[in-house]
């Protein structure tokens, strides 16, 4: 980082925090500080419902991805739009005449305080544990570009988000959202198009495309079905529907995006637009990821793209020879790729002894750091923006990962202070306090949960994949969740208890799934709530009715 | 609260539909972008 990126860097996120700030000057009641007084406007809510999503793991992590696995995470997204079409048909109006600060005060108005409890503290174990992952993935950005350590880092960011989260409210964080989308929008154009300006010239866009299909990265469809295949068009429409239904409609951090809303409609516009620039968005990110591949096809990356992994595995007895093979296999798939068209066979066995070569790299890794799984696929991206982008522009994408990841962890905080307030503090321990007791209270929750994410996230560094991490732990909770919405919204005959017992026993079917390795996680979601709605409408039958 | 129509297509149904179908051709695209690549 030069001295003009870091002007980049700081006004751009400086300006869009003060501005969100400014925005939200008068958040003086709970209302306004928690529901920004049911007034904003769809375009707002839209890019920060996608803000919120679109972490600094979405870049990170998504593009390493792309470069590893190619674009078959794609499909992930495909159900999403089928579940913004449901939710607006259903969740939105529900929760808007229900008049609720969370989703699961509905749930008490539609079954009973012990069944909205139950969902609110699930709610806070997953949210609560994804939180530290959302704030450790920056940290790795700032690590890289800074030399500072990780534990700096996170403060670093925590302590920012808490401040401008704890001051301003929801308000403060959807126009911060906003503009923070639209620098990401612009950050991730600017690394792509720029991705594909340093190709060699008699590469190009269509040459890189065809050296990044035949490594098998251009895999945005794939019909094979399977169980234990993550991502496939199957998984991606049924599981991933499932996923987005539950993300979107049962999670507070979503759900108090859209809950600001000055109307049905506007409510309504705010997920369809989700619904339409979500899929070309991380198309985008993914396609990144393939030009970056083939950036490296014809520029020797190093054997780790974590640098204190390859300085450390440089001072091991094996390296010499490593690094004479891996030398070697570069320079081999270097020549297949530029000879591609006419013998794509010998390029696509350069390219596997490539990946056998990088695989003993971090092989070596993991016995060198006695780090068990290493893995640098977070790292990828970062190495090719920090050594590669011109400068000015290496501030601009370092601004837009932070932006995402400041906009995710501050809706994220937002949302465990509210339901924190909301669902238990205002429910069961202080009921009776004046409006400005629990304004307070929000803004004390609010840092609480923000230091508690910092705490978490010097646990999540060594975790794969952070964005395969974060959507891990969320089909763990996500179908019990999401199965208690669809009976309280499409049933009438279920009652509390069945609804209670239903939860337990779609978490049970969740985690027996789990362990002994049936299904891939995807599926969590869709077996989960499934199990919920069966249990919940067989319980119905024989649950006493309740006196009216 | 005044369920509005939206502000484009007319009725709720069709902007939905439209949503759907949209997905529908992505896919599609999705799909010939893999095969004219691998």
């Amino acid at each position: 980082m030069r001295f003009f990126d870091w002007v980049v860097l700081l006004l751009t996120l400086g300006g869009v925090i003060f501005y969100g700030l400014w925005r939200a000057r008068g958040s003086n009641t709970t209302d306004k500080y928690l529901r920004a007084g049911r007034t904003m406007p769809w375009y707002a809510m839209a890019l920060s419902i996608m803000a919120t999503q679109a972490s600094a793991i979405t870049f990170i992590s998504t593009t390493g991805q792309a470069y590893v696995d190619g674009m078959r995470f794609v499909q992930f997204y495909l159900g999403l739009p089928i579940a913004m079409v449901i939710l607006s048909v259903t969740a939105v109006p529900i929760f808007h005449r229900a008049n609720v600060y969370t989703a699961y005060e509905y749930l008490e108005q539609r079954f009973d305080s012990k069944v909205r409890l139950l969902v609110s503290i699930l709610f806070l174990i997953q949210r609560g544990l994804a939180v530290g992952l959302a704030l450790s993935a920056p940290a790795i950005v700032l690590t890289v570009i800074l030399g500072w350590s990780a534990e700096v880092t996170t403060v670093f960011m925590g302590v920012t988000v808490i401040i401008y989260t704890a001051m301003g409210g929801v308000k403060a964080i959807t126009w911060t959202d906003f503009y923070q989308m639209l620098i990401m929008m612009f950050g991730l154009a600017v690394a792509l198009v720029t991705a594909i300006w340093l190709l060699p010239t008699e590469v190009g866009f269509l040459g890189a495309l065809e050296v990044a299909g035949g490594a098998g990265k251009i895999n945005p469809i794939v019909t094979a079905f399977s169980w234990n295949d993550r991502y496939n068009l199957w998984s991606g429409i049924f599981g991933g529907m499932f996923l987005a239904l539950s993300y979107f409609g049962c999670d507070q951090s979503q759900v108090q995006r859209y809950l600001t809303g000055s109307s049905i409609t506007q409510s309504r516009l705010s997920l369809l637009f989700n619904a339409v620039a979500k899929l070309p968005m991380q198309f985008v990110i993914l396609l990144t990821g393939c030009i970056v591949f083939a950036f490296f096809t014809y520029n020797q990356p190093p054997l780790l793209f974590q640098k204190h992994a390859q300085s450390s595995i440089e001072k091991a007895a094996e390296y010499p020879e490593l690094k004479a093979r891996y030398d070697a296999a570069f320079a081999k798939r270097r020549a297949a790729a530029e000879n591609i068209s006419r013998d794509k066979t010998a390029y696509q066995e350069a390219a596997a002894e490539f990946e056998v070569v990088r695989k003993d790299g971090s092989l070596l890794a993991e016995r060198v750091l006695g780090e068990k799984g290493f893995n640098d696929t977070n790292y990828i991206f970062l190495n090719f923006v920090t050594t590669y982008l011109p400068v000015g522009l290496v501030g601009l994408v370092i601004s837009a990962i932070l932006g995402a990841a400041m906009s995710t962890i501050a809706g994220e905080i937002n949302s465990l202070a509210t339901v924190s307030i909301v669902d238990v503090y205002r429910r069961y321990l202080n009921k009776n306090a004046h409006d400005q007791h629990y304004l307070w209270a929000a803004r004390f929750a609010t840092a609480f949960w923000g230091i508690y994410a910092v705490v978490t996230a010097q646990f999540a560094r060594n975790m794969g994949s952070l964005v395969e991490a974060v959507n891990l732990l969320g089909s763990f909770f996500y179908g019990g969740i999401l199965g208690v919405f669809v009976l309280a919204m499409y049933t009438k005959r279920v009652g509390p208890w069945a609804a209670f017992i239903g939860v337990l026993a779609g978490e049970a079917a969740i985690f027996t799934l789990h362990f002994s390795g049936m299904a891939s996680f995807l599926w969590y979601n869709v077996i989960g709530c499934l199990v919920v709605i069966a249990v919940g409408l067989g319980l119905s039958f024989v649950e006493k009715k309740q006196p009216a | 609260m005044i369920d509005e129509p939206p502000p484009i297509l007319g009725t709720w149904l069709r902007l939905y539909t439209a949503v759907l179908v949209y997905l529908v051709v992505l896919i599609a695209l999705f799909y010939w972008f893999g095969q004219a690549w691998t």
